[in-house]
């Protein structure tokens, strides 16, 4: 059976220190003025006035219902077979309709191919010599899970099922495998 | 914080890339690049972008990347590893970074310099050295490094805690031990945990609303410097109710009759004005303590503050957690178990045991920071020193004459108070060799600069790491020095030999060195290089946790006879370095040359010097103190340091966010920028650490935000030496 990676940003364990960004860079060799990867952290003033931080992951969330595959005029913007969402450089024709449609902000130009870019679960460099993504080995405080969602005994399944997830503009329809476990802290008076 | 909220763009402000126009004489840039020498297969080793020194892996690609992630063979690790440990191959390979050495030909600290070949810039060394020694004595020269900062200045009373417990604890008190923007992967790891654990409880005091005050149950923007008050008005209420470890405190301990005395008026309302915490708070957190003891720990890591009386605040937490009677218990603190330790109480052979490589030939001279010595440093370890103390030596050449100076990859024009001092102090010295990868601000100030190999490129002995059973680690290269750099150790042992001490050494090369060390156990050896890490079959030891003493037991039989009645190794902790041998929390030692100092009690609190503001600072996840802040992948990431200001104190002096303006005091005036925020004190500032750099050659750094150093006082903390990293500012509009 075909696999389907998805990946779970837990946001309670986040602390928003950027090794994922750092290893991303490293393992992609990513030029400097641009990134795949980036944990925003959000100052966030809650309702009652107290004050709190939030940790968003900046990337591809690997849209099942892709808008970026479904504007691309040459079919560069591809799914393969394992789920992931993929850009074809010798394909493209530089027309950015896939950054324009791409509700996450999720891709950015290459400044050497011209072509755009973005995170790849690392299939090229990394799934292919049996590893994960270099954001997950890394991170100091286990927030990332990556797995097979059509594996049901895989890790990923295991964390979803015990733990409560959301995902980003779920109204879009894009059906992302991206899945958040909401920030329960926060809230802190000062 | 909001700084990582970058557009693209944004993040290429501070980069000049390595296509600079001007060449930095010694520089990789200046040299050229070189294909990379190491394997496409991981080599185990241990990270050095940080004091954490945590063990990581490596591999080479194609010759030109080298992938760095956690050694999983520390269980405690698994892969991970932060943004500085994976940036690791970015300094490696950074086209400013030194390659050749350098001797100096202009004035000194005018930054004008000729390359050098190793022997031309070794035997000029050894000439100068040897003819300093000549002259004035061996001991006109002071050697530093950068240590391991293990917070070791208890040692001399309690032998060293080891790590408190996090993952069976249930309650945690931390005074800004901040371990998310200073990460030592496995504790931050087991803290991650336990704050993410709903049924756990987190409580933060900084005056800062940090990462860790994030994940807290509750923050407490305590005033800077008045962790001490907090601690004494919680030693009150234990006391005044009865509500501790009475047991514990009889059988281990000596001089709580003291620790009364001295709390007696330290109540919650006391506390209030100090630390501007209600005394209700004080009141139901002494009883949520109370009830969770023995598994809670009260944090005495790292902090958000320092007072001159920070001996006394970190032993007044010591005593809460002792009160608390959680000392060798499952969930509360325990003492690091050595192989040493772990051999004497199995009375048998179960994890081998070090030589100790380094002679110290001259262990009988005073040391001029007064280290170890009768007098102000008493309590100091020697290993660990007082860097702040060194200017005053040179200046007043006392307690003896200093005409030379050896540093290695560390920057106090950077990281130590008052570096206009420190800059006077070296310009009186005849001699200066800094041994760094990069011409820091430091090195500016050198004779000789010698590039030093990264960690990446080097061997090195064993290192000891012990927790709840020993380990050992290794640092193994994983690619060839770069341009022939050399390491400390190259160094030293090769000046050793050129100066005639060669024979104080038992071995010449870093295989020896190992050998040596291993006492020649090969299968100690063959482990630390195929794995980077050590660690024996022993079960973990906690020494008052009857269930721990009984595995213990089962598995070395032996050790039962040191079993007391109750089931526990009680011995243990009436066996400690202290001179009566139990836990003292009256220290007869300490009073005679401290007066007031022999317990903890009220004293020295003051962090304004009469200014309306205090200024403090700390650690980012993405910087070391002094060191990275140049690093291509870390630059990009924090690469300046605007001061954090409330808004209403921003409003008050009419500052809006970006503004120029000046902090000062009676030592400087310092110009900077605001980051405005809620998530601080309105009478508190603070500064992320290691900007405001001199030197024009870091080029992405130079010229950059702000180095509080430059405002802080040489006076040290009474009796522990260490370093006040905050102090009183008034603010002044541009």
């Amino acid at each position: 059976m075909a696999k389907k990676y998805g990946m779970i940003h837990d946001n309670n364990l986040c602390i928003g220190c950027q090794a994922c960004n750092v290893a991303c860079r490293s393992e992609n060799k990513i030029p400097e003025s641009v990134y795949r990867l980036q944990v925003w952290v959000k100052p966030e003033e809650y309702p009652n006035g107290t004050l709190g931080y939030e940790y968003h992951r900046q990337s591809c969330v690997h849209c099942e219902n892709t808008p970026c595959v479904s504007v691309c005029p040459t079919k560069a913007s591809h799914v393969n077979e394992d789920g992931i969402v993929l850009v074809d450089v010798d394909l493209c024709v530089g027309c950015l309709y896939c950054v324009a449609a791409c509700p996450y902000q999720a891709r950015y130009v290459h400044p050497i191919t011209k072509a755009p870019d973005k995170c790849t679960f690392c299939h090229e460099s990394r799934l292919s010599r049996g590893e994960e993504p270099a954001c997950v080995t890394v991170c100091p405080t286990d927030a990332l899970v990556f797995g097979d969602l059509n594996d049901p005994k895989s890790k990923i399944n295991k964390v979803l099922s015990e733990k409560v997830t959301y995902r980003q503009k779920e109204k879009l329809g894009t059906s992302p495998k991206m899945f958040i476990v909401p920030n329960h802290k926060g809230g802190i008076r000062s | 914080m909001a700084y990582f909220q970058a557009r693209r763009d944004f993040l290429k402000l501070a980069t000049t890339g390595a296509s600079a126009t001007v060449v930095i004489p010694g520089s990789l840039g200046a040299l050229g690049d070189v294909a990379l020498r190491g394997e496409d297969k991981f080599i185990r080793s241990i990270c050095e972008m940080c004091s954490s020194r945590c063990p990581m892996e490596a591999r080479v690609v194609n010759g030109k990347t080298v992938l760095i992630q956690g050694n999983a063979f520390a269980k405690e690790m698994g892969t991970s590893l932060c943004a500085k440990g994976v940036a690791g191959a970015s300094q490696l390979y950074d086209s400013q970074r030194l390659v050749k050495p350098l001797i100096r030909t202009g004035k000194r600290g005018e930054n004008k310099w000729r390359e050098a070949s190793w022997d031309e810039a070794l035997s000029l060394i050894s000439t100068k050295l040897s003819a300093l020694k000549e002259r004035y004595g061996a001991r006109s020269v002071i050697f530093s490094a950068k240590t391991g900062e293990q917070y070791d200045l208890l040692r001399s009373f309690a032998s060293a805690f080891g790590s408190p417990n996090f993952e069976n604890s249930t309650y945690i008190l931390n005074f800004g031990h901040n371990l998310f923007e200073g990460l030592d992967i496995p504790l931050t790891k087991a803290m991650a945990h336990f704050s993410a654990d709903p049924s756990k409880k987190l409580v933060v005091f900084d005056p800062r609303f940090s990462v860790m005050a994030s994940k807290a149950n509750e923050w407490h923007p305590i005033k800077a410097g008045s962790d001490l008050a907090f601690v004494l008005a919680l030693l009150h209420v234990w006391i005044r109710d009865g509500k501790f470890d009475k047991k514990f405190i009889e059988q281990y301990t000596l001089g709580f009759d003291k620790l009364v005395e001295s709390v007696k008026e330290t109540t919650p309302q006391w506390q209030q004005s100090l630390t501007g915490i209600d005394a209700k708070v004080v009141e139901r957190i002494a009883a949520e303590i109370y009830t969770s003891a023995p598994r809670c720990i009260i944090d005495w890591g790292h902090k958000a503050t320092t007072t001159k009386a920070e001996f006394q605040r970190t032993r007044a937490i010591l005593m809460a957690n002792i009160l608390m009677g959680n000392v060798e218990k499952e969930g509360g603190i325990y003492f690091a178990k050595t192989a040493e330790r772990i051999n004497a109480l199995a009375d048998e052979r179960v994890a081998p045991e070090l030589n100790d490589p380094y002679p110290r030939p001259r262990v009988n001279e005073p040391r001029i920071d007064g280290a170890g010595e009768e007098g102000m440093y008493r309590f100091v370890s020697r290993s660990h020193g007082v860097l702040q103390a060194i200017p005053d030596a040179i200046l007043a050449q006392k307690p003896y004459e200093i005409k030379g100076w050896f540093l290695t990859r560390h920057n106090p024009l950077v990281t130590v108070a008052h570096p206009q001092k420190m800059k006077e102090a070296m310009e009186q010295l005849e001699f200066i060799v800094v041994n760094d990868v990069y011409l820091s601000d430091t090195a500016m100030m050198a004779d000789v600069v010698l590039p030093e190999a990264t960690y990446l490129e080097r061997d090195e002995g064993i290192s000891k790491s012990a927790f709840k059973t020993p380990t050992y680690m290794m640092r193994n290269r994983i690619v060839a020095p770069m341009h022939h750099t050399k390491s400390l150790i190259e160094v030293m042992r090769d000046l050793a030999e050129r100066m005639g001490f060669g024979s104080h050494y038992a071995w010449k090369s870093i295989a020896e060195l190992r050998a040596f060390q291993a006492k020649g156990d090969a299968e100690l050896l063959q482990t630390l290089l195929m794995r980077g890490v050590a660690s024996f079959d022993v079960p973990p030891l906690l020494a008052l946790q009857p269930s721990s003493v009984e595995r213990f037991c089962e598995r070395y039989p032996k050790s039962s006879v040191l079993r007391d009645t109750q089931g526990v190794f009680s011995h243990f902790l009436r066996s400690l370095k202290t001179p009566s041998k139990k836990i003292e929390i009256f220290s007869a030692e300490v009073e005679k040359t401290f007066k007031g100092y022999g317990v903890p009690r009220s004293v020295d609190m003051d962090v304004t010097q009469g200014h309306p503001y205090v200024l403090t600072s700390g650690k980012s996840a993405v910087h070391t103190n002094g060191h990275t802040q140049n690093i291509p992948y870390l630059n990009m990431l924090l690469s300046t340091n605007p001061i954090w200001m409330h808004p209403s104190t921003a409003k008050a002096h009419g500052l809006k966010m970006g503004d120029t303006f000046y902090l000062q005091n009676a030592i400087s005036k310092e110009k900077a920028t605001v980051f405005i925020t809620e998530g601080i004190r309105p009478d508190t500032l603070f500064a992320y650490m290691g900007f405001g750099r001199d030197a024009p050659q870091l080029k992405r750094t130079h010229g950059k935000g702000t180095n509080p150093s430059k405002l802080l006082s040489l006076e040290s903390a009474t009796l522990c030496g260490a370093m006040i990293t905050n102090v009183g500012v008034t603010i002044v509009k541009a």
